[in-house]
């Protein structure tokens, strides 16, 4: 990445709660608090990575960010303009420059399409102008670009294995030449030897195309390798935020720490991690104060009381953490 | 004597368009007390290998090869009744999801009173004071009420806790571990391996780990059986086969981790995918991904052999040996 850039897509203050759980005869209304305040600036040309575990909203978040769901409160803007509000036609323009890889490749292909037709389908919607030999010319190299051979058009989804679908779900993504691509967990469903496979094609496809990636996952060794700056997920809100390297050869917050250590390393013997205390809270119920204060080591009087801003720190990370705040982590 | 000693053993599955052969020729022993892992992808067969043991293979397949002697007996040639007094009771199982494995209708406590008393003559109150015991080894918090609460009540991270604390109730001198923690998030993962590791220790019960995650095994596993296409490839201690792998595969493996790769750059990455059991080519199954590919390779079936401390079935081992002496996993 050369210096920085200006912003693609901006989240203020983003909060999206669903209604649910509870019991139906109760008529109890309890709200799932998916995501409870974000703001990020995600910048023209990075790969930016959400992380967390199941449950801390960053599906969500991502979700809400190319407009599947509508956010509670807060707003999207993409190059300034602002998206969340607006009518399904005047959203078509977007929808275009931002495309979205899910995380099942057996789920999110149609089984009854060919190869073909669901690489053709976004192109004739978007450019419905083009002729038959333009698509047909495009849907090449577009499969070409992803590692796939162009003659398996006539094909069906369940004639491919895990990683193949994966990379047509990818070439549906790239066919309407997008410039910011959502992806949620794409290799997660994958074996080791294929997901570096899928890396590769999404890091040569950003190369080639400079593609902005959000790019959201639980596996921090893939933030690692493929992230230029992260931000850390923990219930619904960001605990940390940081360039890669600076996250991980120096994380601040008590549970990027852990999160950090808890990855299965190569070179380790033994599962020595430091033990978190009690179980991740549920989203129905959030702790008072700052979410994480129910398992962290640090915690104090002010922890439980008031929710911690994500401030910005002279290093450049952004940091959510009294204890960080008062000197005392 | 090993505790269990797994010899040349073979499983097939015959359907309408011949037999599969799922597991080819697969050998390995286990120790009182020692752990090993079985790694490999989707389909190389690993829960397989560990499952046959215990006879849990689904219909229509079946061992039709080899011997697998656990203290001194061939399970092979057990009748059900004779297995059903092992399986469940000296040997005992830990599958992937712990929701799935967990009956929801009945509480924690008796399912672990029914697992007891299947196996041993014991009353109602004396079943309930081992499980709560073993409620409270493996650190769920007020066992006493826990014993009471239905599998839907507990955490994704507590349920796997009550399958383990199922697992351990008839003090068993093997668990078969089938990607016990694949299901959970990291933080949870770390707390259940280093939870599993605790027992088996203090335990002395020997551990098969089944995983896909080079990672898990490294910091669980004494040594490691890599599986691909139905065959053990490479097997040895843990340390040699992650430091210094011989089979190509397995070294491809490891040099495809992002841990393993210089930050940004394209991964090191094994072309191809594994071949699906009724199309396994001629010779070695790997020959059509292997960078070391060689005219014998297309032919010839690689015998699993010894070189240095750890075993190789590749007809270029001392080729691939040779590169990982210099330079690690970079290639």
């Amino acid at each position: 990445m050369t210096g920085p850039r200006e912003t693609l897509v901006g989240i203020t203050d983003v909060v999206k709660h669903f209604a649910g759980g509870g019991n139906v005869l109760k008529r109890e209304k309890r709200k799932v608090h998916a995501v409870n305040g974000v703001t990020l600036a995600i910048r023209q040309g990075e790969s930016f990575c959400l992380v967390g575990e199941s449950g801390c909203g960053k599906s969500t978040l991502a979700r809400t960010v190319i407009g599947l769901n509508a956010p509670t409160a807060g707003t999207i803007t993409y190059r300034g303009q602002r998206i969340d509000d607006l009518t399904p036609k005047a959203m078509a323009p977007y929808r275009r420059r931002m495309q979205m890889v899910f995380q099942n490749p057996y789920a999110s292909l149609n089984p009854r399409m060919t190869v073909q037709t669901i690489l053709e389908e976004p192109i004739r919607f978007h450019f419905p102008r083009l002729s038959r030999a333009e698509v047909k010319a495009k849907v090449e190299e577009v499969m070409l670009s992803v590692g796939n051979d162009p003659h398996w058009g006539s094909r069906y989804p369940h004639e491919f294995s895990g990683g193949q679908r994966q990379r047509i779900s990818i070439a549906r993504a790239l066919m309407v030449d997008p410039e910011f691509v959502v992806a949620d967990e794409p290799i997660s469903a994958l074996d080791v030897s294929i997901q570096a496979q899928v890396l590769n094609v999404m890091m040569d496809a950003r190369d080639q195309r400079d593609l902005t990636y959000l790019f959201i996952t639980h596996d921090l060794s893939v933030v690692e390798h493929f992230g230029s700056r992260v931000g850390v997920m923990y219930l619904g809100t960001v605990c940390e935020l940081a360039e890669t390297k600076a996250l991980f050869a120096n994380p601040r917050h008590p549970y990027t720490q852990i999160l950090l250590a808890a990855i299965p390393r190569l070179d380790a013997s033994g599962f020595r991690h430091t033990r978190l205390a009690g179980e991740v809270p549920t989203a129905m119920d959030l702790p008072s104060g700052c979410v994480f204060h129910p398992r962290c080591p640090h915690a104090n009087a002010r922890c439980k009381a008031e929710i911690p801003a994500l401030k910005d720190q002279p290093d450049g990370t952004a940091i959510a953490c009294h204890g960080i705040e008062e000197g005392r982590i | 004597m090993a505790l269990l000693d797994v010899s040349n053993l073979n499983v097939e599955f015959p359907t309408r368009h011949g037999t599969l052969h799922a597991l080819r020729d697969v050998s390995f022993t286990l120790d009182k007390g020692e752990r090993l892992g079985i790694v490999g992808e989707s389909g190389a067969g690993k829960s397989l290998a560990a499952f046959a043991i215990i006879n849990l293979l689904s219909k229509p397949g079946r061992i039709s090869g080899g011997t697998i002697t656990f203290e001194g007996q061939d399970l092979t040639a057990m009748d059900t009744d004779a297995l059903r007094s092992i399986r469940g009771n000296r040997i005992s199982m830990i599958f992937q999801d712990p929701m799935m494995t967990l009956n929801p209708v009945l509480t924690i406590g008796t399912q672990m009173v029914e697992t007891l008393q299947a196996h041993r003559r014991i009353s109602h109150a004396e079943a309930k004071r081992i499980a709560i015991a073993k409620l409270r080894e493996v650190t769920i918090p007020s066992p006493e009420e826990r014993f009471d609460s239905y599998p839907h009540e507990l955490s994704g991270g507590m349920r796997q806790r009550v399958v383990i604390a199922i697992a351990l109730l008839t003090d068993p001198s093997i668990i078969i571990a089938d990607e016990p923690t694949t299901a959970l998030d990291v933080t949870i993962q770390a707390e259940i391996m280093a939870l599993m590791l605790d027992l088996c220790e203090t335990h002395d019960v020997g551990l098969i780990l089944i995983t896909h995650d080079l990672g898990v095994v490294s910091e669980v596993t004494q040594r490691v059986n890599v599986m691909y296409a139905g065959r053990v490839i490479e097997t040895g201690s843990t340390r040699d086969i992650i430091d210094a792998p011989k089979h190509p595969y397995t070294r491809g493996l490891i040099a495809a981790l992002p841990q393993q790769n210089e930050a940004a750059q394209r991964l090191n990455q094994i072309p191809g995918s594994m071949p699906s059991l009724d199309g396994i080519p001629p010779g070695c199954a790997f020959n059509p991904r292997c960078p070391h590919v060689g005219e014998r390779c297309r032919r010839e079936i690689p015998a699993l052999r010894a070189l240095g401390e750890q075993q190789v079935a590749c007809h270029s081992a001392e080729e691939v040996a040779a590169l990982a002496g210099n330079g690690g996993s970079a290639s």
